[in-house]
């Protein structure tokens, strides 16, 4: 018999090996209180800027940064066993509330005292919270920009307005170019118009805004500016008009701008137009990139914990990234250093953060993202009447919340 | 075991292949990555050009025979081209592309090329001419078709609102005739109004707002326009189907294809791309209708057929026969189904040998582990009953 299971053992352990499932270097952690073990999802060279400062920890603490692509679903999955769960997580701040419910995080002023957090902008320490708890240590944020392709739109062109923008996109959308594209039917960009009214899709208590007057001032607004626009709104078709000189301006996030200066564009960066109607500019979201602290690890390894976290809040880390990987720092002290300041998409991504929204970070956010998108496809590109589609949405959002509970 | 180490390498060569094709990048010159190459060539090569491109097979232009290099009117007998300075493998040609130097392999700096003759290159790193070098202008073209009663379309362009003019006098200058009927001009990318005129001037459009971008404007006796940035007359033929039946001994065809004369290829590198299965045993790919000339190879390009013209916009069959024999059909021909069919039987009995091979070397390794994994197994519970 025991034969017989050391056979299967064995044979386990093969298929495993095959694959590609064997894991090493996990065990010696947990027994190990001066090791932390970070999971996170970052590309290299936002990797490689953490694991270089986290090393002058060396001896006292080694850090060990763990790659994982399905970090969301894995931290689901196993938050709740310390034998297979990270020390601490590097992500953005929406899933905090997620975790927080699932009770598998400890809120950083359990470490930190908050009075300590002083030099972190308001808007990062908002998204970290979550019911009045501080989860995560913000280390730098993204939002939306405006891109323009100085070919075609000088400095001085730069629509301040929206109805500048309009009056832009009337006169140069013709022979198959495109005076502004967006991808408008996705909620994370067409909440920026929606915010800029003062409208919302879901408030901090849970409950869906798609029907408010604010939303739908906004939906009709938007509309005007869809009209000029490809109906095409995937991710792709966008920022390929954009990047192949077929778009003249567009708004999305940081990381198209080194794509599109490989293709030798001369690519401007400015503040978010200010909305005639409202006097807001288009206020897009913004997700907070920080750390936050697994309960188990806060609670038994609380020392190693609280150095990694005072080595992350050293100014030193949030200049390292923006030079790294183009990241705005969370810390206002960055702002004060040349290497930060004379980074013009850092500070397009600062000025835009002063109007952005942090991405709601309540676990009933995850049902919105769906029903807003069916909503835009339903008022921008079918043609529905809009106050009979915001009134369908926001009941199927309301049924959708209640099922959660 | 080298067989199976062959094919494992294999594998991965071809794994990193794919991954290096999917990555690979659009290439653009922005201005400061410019390198100039000027040329002296033979009296009886007209119009020289130069076609460049890089190791990795990008072209720096679109179509053969690359870019017109302009006279400089300071040096007589020399002429000139920007080029991006990632190309650095050029030809020299002249008398549209019907001679042309061998491939020249540049340094990524400012070039003198003299050639005597097609095989006589000399280059030099050295400055050859005198006077300044010519300012780098990053231009976009301007195609226009007019009315039949407008003679000799000019152009006339200019930067709005400050007014800075690209011609020295109104008409502006002659546009180029082109074969295809339209006509052409290269203008500066600062550029943003136009006028069309012909007729010496007596007739012209309306100011035209404009992109810096390649542009199509087609003009009406009474001087109203349209505009596209896409190429209408790519637009309006679609795409053809090309259907092949090639030796059996050359192994996954692909299909070469372009436009002549202008040299515009529908695919980026040779050998171009793969053909794939049909029924009938024919193999076919799916091309713009605009291609009027195609290759067929085989074997990683190593034979190939001669250049095999076509009619544009229709579906075609090819049954090649060999290097220089291949025929051409505009209807499906009656074909030996015989050799169809061998030839589809082999395709299939060469995978199915691949597949073959493939699941062997995986099985080994699987049969090699586990019995290693078992062995071990063995021995730990050997161990533990002599414990």
């Amino acid at each position: 018999m025991k034969k017989m299971l050391a056979v299967l053992l064995c044979v386990g352990m093969t298929v495993g090996l095959l694959s590609g499932c064997g894991k090493s270097g996990k065990q010696e952690k947990k027994d190990d209180v001066t090791t932390i073990t970070i999971w996170h999802d970052k590309e290299d060279a936002v990797a490689e800027a953490l694991q270089e400062e986290l090393e002058k920890l060396e001896p006292e603490v080694h850090v060990v940064l763990e790659k994982k692509s399905d970090l969301t679903e894995a931290l689901k999955v196993v938050g709740n066993d310390p034998k297979a769960a990270p020390d601490m997580y590097f992500f953005a701040h929406d899933k905090i509330g997620v975790y927080a419910e699932m009770g598998i995080l400890a809120p950083i002023t359990d470490i930190i005292p908050k009075e300590e957090l002083n030099d972190y902008m308001d808007m990062t320490l908002e998204a970290a919270t979550y019911k009045g708890d501080i989860y995560q240590l913000p280390i730098y944020y993204e939002t939306l920009l405006f891109m323009y392709n100085r070919l075609y739109m000088t400095d001085e062109e730069v629509p301040k307005t929206t109805e500048e923008l309009y009056a832009y996109m009337k006169e140069n959308t013709q022979g198959g170019h495109y005076g502004f594209v967006e991808q408008h039917s996705t909620p994370y960009y067409a909440a920026g118009w929606i915010y800029g009214f003062g409208g919302y899709l879901i408030n901090a208590d849970g409950e869906p805004g798609l029907d408010c007057d604010e939303t739908i001032q906004a939906l009709k607004y938007h509309k005007k500016f869809v009209d000029l626009m490809p109906g095409e709104t995937e991710y792709a078709t966008v920022n390929t008009l954009f990047n192949e000189g077929k778009a003249h301006a567009t708004i999305a996030g940081p990381w198209l701008i080194p794509t599109v200066k490989a293709s030798g564009m001369d690519v401007g960066v400015a503040a978010m137009p200010i909305i005639d109607e409202t006097g807001n500019p288009i206020s897009p979201y913004t997700g907070v990139q920080g750390i936050q602290v697994l309960k188990y690890a806060a609670e038994n390894k609380s020392e190693a914990v609280e150095k990694v976290l005072r080595q992350l809040m050293e100014p030193d880390i949030g200049v390292k990234l923006a030079q790294a990987s183009g990241c705005a720092p969370a810390n206002e002290k960055c702002y004060e250093m040349e290497e930060v300041t004379s980074d013009d998409v850092v500070m397009a991504m600062k000025e835009t953060a002063e109007n952005a929204v942090p991405m709601p970070n309540i676990p009933e956010m995850d049902v919105m993202w769906t029903v807003t998108g069916n909503l835009l496809t339903d008022v921008n590109m079918s043609g529905k009447d809009i106050n009979e589609s915001v009134k369908k949405a926001q009941k199927e959002a309301e049924q959708l919340i209640e099922n959660m509970k | 075991m080298r067989k199976i180490v062959q094919k494992m390498s294999m594998l991965l060569s071809m794994i990193v292949m794919m991954m290096v094709v999917f990555q690979m990048p659009v290439k653009a010159a922005p201005a400061e990555d410019m390198t100039i190459i000027y040329t002296q060539v033979p009296q009886d090569w007209k119009e020289p050009c130069i076609w460049a491109w890089d190791e990795d097979g990008n072209n720096a232009f679109e179509a053969w025979p690359g870019e017109t290099m302009k006279a400089d009117s300071s040096n007589e007998g020399w002429y000139y081209a920007w080029v991006p300075s990632w190309a650095n493998h050029v030809i020299i040609n002249g008398n549209e592309g019907n001679i042309q130097t061998e491939e020249q392999i540049l340094e990524d700096k400012n070039t003198w090329i003299t050639v005597a003759s097609e095989k006589e290159v000399a280059i030099s790193y050295e400055q050859q001419t005198t006077g300044e070098i010519p300012e780098y202008v990053e231009t976009f073209t301007v195609h226009a078709k007019v009315a039949d009663s407008w003679k000799e379309p000019n152009l006339w362009a200019w930067s709005a609102p400050d007014g800075t003019n690209v011609y020295d006098a109104w008409p502006g200058e002659p546009m180029t005739e082109g074969e295809d009927g339209w006509y052409d001009m290269e203008v500066p990318t600062w550029v943003n109004s136009l006028i069309v005129n012909a007729n010496n001037g007596e007739v012209q459009t309306e100011d035209l707002s404009v992109d810096a971008a390649e542009i199509w404007i087609t003009v009406e006796e009474n001087g109203s326009f349209d505009f596209t940035y896409d190429d209408p007359e790519q637009k309006e033929i679609g795409t053809i189907k090309v259907r092949v039946m090639a030796p059996t001994d050359w192994k996954e065809p692909n299909l070469w294809a372009w436009s002549a004369p202008d040299g515009t290829n529908v695919f980026s590198t040779w050998p171009g791309e793969p053909l794939e299965e049909d029924k009938n045993g024919w193999l076919k790919k799916e091309i713009p209708g605009w291609v009027n000339s195609l290759i067929v190879n085989g074997n990683d390009g190593s034979v190939q057929t001669s250049d095999i013209s076509i009619e544009t916009g229709k579906d075609v069959w090819l049954v090649v026969k060999g290097p220089e024999e291949a025929e051409v059909y505009y209807e499906e021909p009656q074909v030996e189904q015989q050799k169809a069919e061998t030839k589809v039987e082999n395709k299939k009995n060469d995978e199915t040998t691949e597949k073959k091979n493939d699941m062997t070397i995986v099985w080994i390794i699987v049969a090699v582990a586990a019995v290693a994994v078992v062995v071990t197994g063995i021995v730990i519970v050997k161990k533990k009953k002599e414990n």
